[in-house]
């Protein structure tokens, strides 16, 4: 973290704090989700974002756990569904910034379809998939991004299929914005984060997230050993998607983090529907009784 | 009660929809009252199809399931329905080879029908019309049939048409062709001339379709999440017309789950949203009706029922799905369930569902039925203020004062104070998990049951408050009848026709289906004795339900699940063999 945004980060230490719980957390010690709500709220202090601009909407699993662990509004819903119930609440205000949570089980089995038709509709709408590589909260199940031969619980002989890509598999599907950090390079995350808390549009960012008891196959180490940053990559054009998708493949060696994919061209889902591009206030505050006669 | 009963018959995509709709518009410019509906397969084209129109000059709601004039397209469908047309009834059609209804033909006579036959392709093409233009030819037929002025349909067919000249011309000149066509002896004038015409204020023809959309348009619904399912995917369309003046946001969704779980968050977030879908996809729904129950998250979803199970009979009616409504998703939780039965109540109907849905922050499911969704009466224009907006969100002054702890707060009611994010710098946490009174999880078996009795204490609150059963009909009855949706048309009509044979018939019908309210119930069996239930299922769900609340049993039921909705002659039938005079 550079100085200018340590000391910009000191002066907002209150609203900083103000996210804070003082609940007992219930994750496990040295779980990645410390480090992903740790720099989610540095980056909001940062941006200036205060309790009452924003929703916190999350999914079931560890990650959803978290649901009354920061202190703000906040949505917890059910197992897959969160980024519609997130879309929801963004189109109908407009006004207050949603932010989404969920897991790899969440999202790539549970409810793909939702995350398909987000990046689609570029919702208004930050979406973070706490990728630990396994279904934590039901204890240790393999999920769609698990490696190939690791022993997982229900998974004796080890995982015999391939795992999905995520990250190029939201390329595919022509995104607005993608981002992959790690939860164990928090200034970085924070950087991210603050970048997708200024996008406009669906925000799709990644976080690689250790899981210290269900995940030993790679640990903090395994990544810290593996993960770059895209400013070190060579001649590298984040508005290019091929080059994000080749950049993607390799899951196993060099394992880039930070903004990988960004279309400033596309518009969010509130300004590209046609008849309320000229909508001068949001649908929270449309509720009134209408005149009907005249579609009689 | 005089009533004129037309059937047009015809393959899907043959165009008689456009023959129908081309007749009651031109009925409704008559100042007629208009009841129709319509069956077809669930295919784009080809199979038997008919739009049965019944017209009379008093309110009527429902329909005969026979015919005094059908007018067919096509052989097939003619041969599928002719039995329906009655003795010495009238039978048109167009068709070049009378030789491929011989068999209809000596049917005919044995029935002594009128049978009136141009070559209508023919005679529209001499026209200048197309091949489809037909239809118009029979259109005028029709008309002079029934020894109406040609003007009434002239002016319905320009209004139809409206803006686009050369189409208008067309159809002047076929409609007037077919009706030129038919001699003055073959007129069948009785019926139309027995109708007193009364000029009354201007009437709208609308499917109960509509109404809901209109409804909710009216209560300030500010987003539609849908995905399409017969028969409420119309309410999709209607919006989305609607929506380049409405400013609202119509986003067909990627499933049902999707279109329930956005019309949630946008509730969640403080505006009016909705989903509509049938049975089958608020299957799919059912698990974001539970996490209403739970966040205590207003949620309206409109379900059209068409029979079951599976894909069932897509286009086809039936009231099969009140215990879904009532007992799907997990959990226990306090809910209302209403039941529209008209283009006329669904447009208040969904208006209270959101009142109600807000008041007492739960999920409310509004019933409705195929024959509602896209069957249409001429009604006439709404009373747009008649349902005022009640969210149920706390005041400004209370919002000053307010504490996290008020949301989920156990009070007596069982209904705590909403305030939507953003509203105040307290917040609070909606919770899916069991949780405190601010929102924050707890698994403590003591608060564990507090909240949950909190909660379920709001199924006396919305008892007391929840509108009471309506009664239609005559007191001493010799029969009587509890139903739901759309009984209420065909026990509105009979009671008027029983009447007339000197048969006294009452009927408490249920908008508000759950919960039941018993007290209505008990009191309705005690002043009658001879009580029967009236619903479109096999098990009479409802019947169940009632005779459980109320320990009492019905003297007897009439169920149909055949996936027609109740003719007039379904009740006639059983009131013959039930009533006690
Ligand atoms: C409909 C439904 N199915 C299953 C579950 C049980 N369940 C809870 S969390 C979870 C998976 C969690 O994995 P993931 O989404 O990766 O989140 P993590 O716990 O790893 O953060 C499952 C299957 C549920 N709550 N709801």
């Amino acid at each position: 973290m550079s100085e200018n945004v340590l000391k910009k980060l000191a002066g907002n230490v209150k609203d900083y704090m103000k996210f804070e719980t003082e609940k007992p957390i219930t994750w496990c010690t040295g779980c990645g989700n410390f480090g992903i709500q740790n720099a989610l709220k540095r980056a909001l202090a940062l941006e200036g974002i205060v309790q009452k601009d924003v929703l916190f909407c999350f999914d079931v699993g560890c990650s959803g756990n978290g649901a009354d662990k920061i202190e703000g509004y906040t949505l917890h819903g059910l197992h897959g569904r969160v980024i519609s119930l997130a879309a929801g609440a963004a189109l109908a205000n407009s006004d207050i910034k949603v932010i989404s949570f969920g897991g790899d089980g969440a999202t790539f089995s549970e409810g793909p379809g939702h995350l398909i038709h987000a990046v689609r509709s570029n919702y208004p709408v930050i979406f973070v998939h706490h990728n630990n590589e396994n279904f934590g909260l039901t204890t240790g199940q393999p999920s769609a991004s698990t490696r190939k031969g690791v022993r997982m619980n229900a998974a004796p002989d080890g995982v015999f299929l391939e795992p999905i890509n995520t990250m190029d598999f939201v390329l595919s599907l022509k995104p607005s914005f993608v981002a992959r950090g790690f939860s164990g390079d928090i200034d970085y995350l924070t950087e991210i984060f603050r970048k997708a808390l200024r996008h406009d549009g669906f925000a799709y960012l990644e976080v690689l997230q250790t899981c210290p008891t269900y995940n030993r196959d790679t640990p903090e180490h395994w990544y810290a050993e593996r993960i770059k940053h895209i400013e070190d990559a060579k001649n590298y054009d984040s508005s290019d998607i091929w080059q994000a998708r080749k950049l993607m493949q390799d899951i196993e060696n060099e394992i880039y983090t930070g903004v990988i994919f960004e279309d400033k061209s596309k518009v969010n889902f509130l300004r590209a529907i046609p008849n309320r591009k000229n909508a001068k206030t949001v649908l929270k505050d449309e509720v009134k009784k209408y005149s009907i006669s005249e579609f009689l | 009660m005089t009533r004129l009963r037309i059937k047009i018959v015809g393959q899907s995509g043959m165009g008689l929809l456009s023959v129908g709709e081309m007749l009651i518009d031109a009925f409704n410019e008559l100042g007629l009252f208009v009841v129709c509906d319509r069956e077809y397969p669930s295919l784009i084209k080809g199979g038997y199809s008919c739009f049965t129109i019944n017209v009379s000059d008093e309110r009527i709601f429902s329909l005969s399931e026979f015919a005094d004039v059908m007018v067919a397209i096509d052989n097939v469908s003619l041969n599928q329905y002719f039995d329906f047309l009655v003795k010495d009834g009238v039978l048109i059609h167009g068709m070049e080879k009378a030789i491929s209804i011989k068999q209809i033909s000596e049917k005919a006579i044995g029935k002594n029908i009128k049978v009136i036959n141009i070559n209508a392709r023919e005679t529209s093409k001499a026209s200048g019309g197309s091949v489809l233009m037909q239809n118009t030819v029979l259109v005028g037929m029709a008309w002079k049939v029934l020894g109406i002025d040609i003007g009434v349909i002239e002016t319905a067919l320009k209004k139809r048409f409206e803006g686009k000249i050369n189409i208008i011309e067309t159809n002047l000149r076929c409609v007037k062709a077919g009706y030129d066509s038919v001699v003055s002896e073959n007129l069948a004038t009785g019926l139309v001339k027995k109708m007193s015409v009364k000029k009354s204020e201007k009437k709208f023809l609308i499917d109960g379709n509509k109404a809901i959309a209109l409804g909710a348009i009216n209560c300030g619904v500010r987003a539609y999440f849908s995905y399409p399912m017969s028969p409420s995917s119309t309410i999709l369309s209607y919006l989305a017309e609607m929506s380049g003046k409405t400013d609202m946001i119509i986003k067909q969704a990627e499933d049902e789950i999707t279109a329930a779980q956005m019309a949630l968050g946008a509730m969640h977030m403080g505006t009016r949203a909705f989903a509509a879908t049938s049975g089958g996809g608020y299957d799919l729904m059912t698990e974001t009706v539970s996490l209403a129950g739970m966040l205590e998250n207003p949620l309206v979803i409109v379900v059209g029922q068409r029979p079951g199970p599976a894909t069932g009979l897509p286009t086809w009616t039936m009231q099969g799905d009140l215990n879904l409504a009532v007992f799907s998703s997990h959990g226990e939780f306090p809910r209302i369930v209403l039941a529209v039965s008209d283009p006329i109540d669904a447009f208040y109907l969904i208006q209270h569902a959101f009142n109600f849905a807000e008041k007492f922050q739960i999920p409310v499911i509004v019933l409705s039925e195929k024959t509602i969704c896209e069957g249409k009466i001429n009604v006439l224009p709404y009373d747009e203020n008649a349902v005022d907006i009640e969210r149920g969100l706390v005041s400004e002054e209370e919002l000053k004062d307010i504490k996290r702890e008020d949301r989920y707060a156990l009070t007596e009611t069982g209904v705590s104070k909403r305030w939507l994010s953003g509203d105040s710098e307290v917040y609070y946490f909606a919770n899916g998990d069991e949780h405190f009174v601010d929102g924050s999880l707890t698994e403590e078996a003591d608060e564990v049951e507090k909240m949950y009795e909190k909660r379920m204490r709001k199924i006396e609150t919305i008892k007391k408050t929840l509108p009471k059963p309506e009664i239609f009909g005559e007191k001493n009855a010799d029969i009587s009848f509890v139903g739901w949706g759309s009984s209420k048309n065909v026990m509105i009509d009979t009671i008027a026709i029983c009447l007339e044979k000197g048969v006294k018939v009452n009927y408490l019908h249920y908008s508000f289906v759950w919960p039941i309210d018993g007290k209505s119930l008990k009191d309705f069996f005690s002043k009658n004795k001879n009580v029967h239930l009236i619903e479109e299922n096999y098990l009479g769900q409802f019947g169940n339900l009632a005779e459980a609340e109320i320990q009492e049993k019905f003297a007897g039921r009439l169920l149909k699940f055949n996936g027609r909705p109740f003719f007039v002659e379904d009740l006639i039938d059983y009131i013959d063999k039930n009533s006690k005079k």
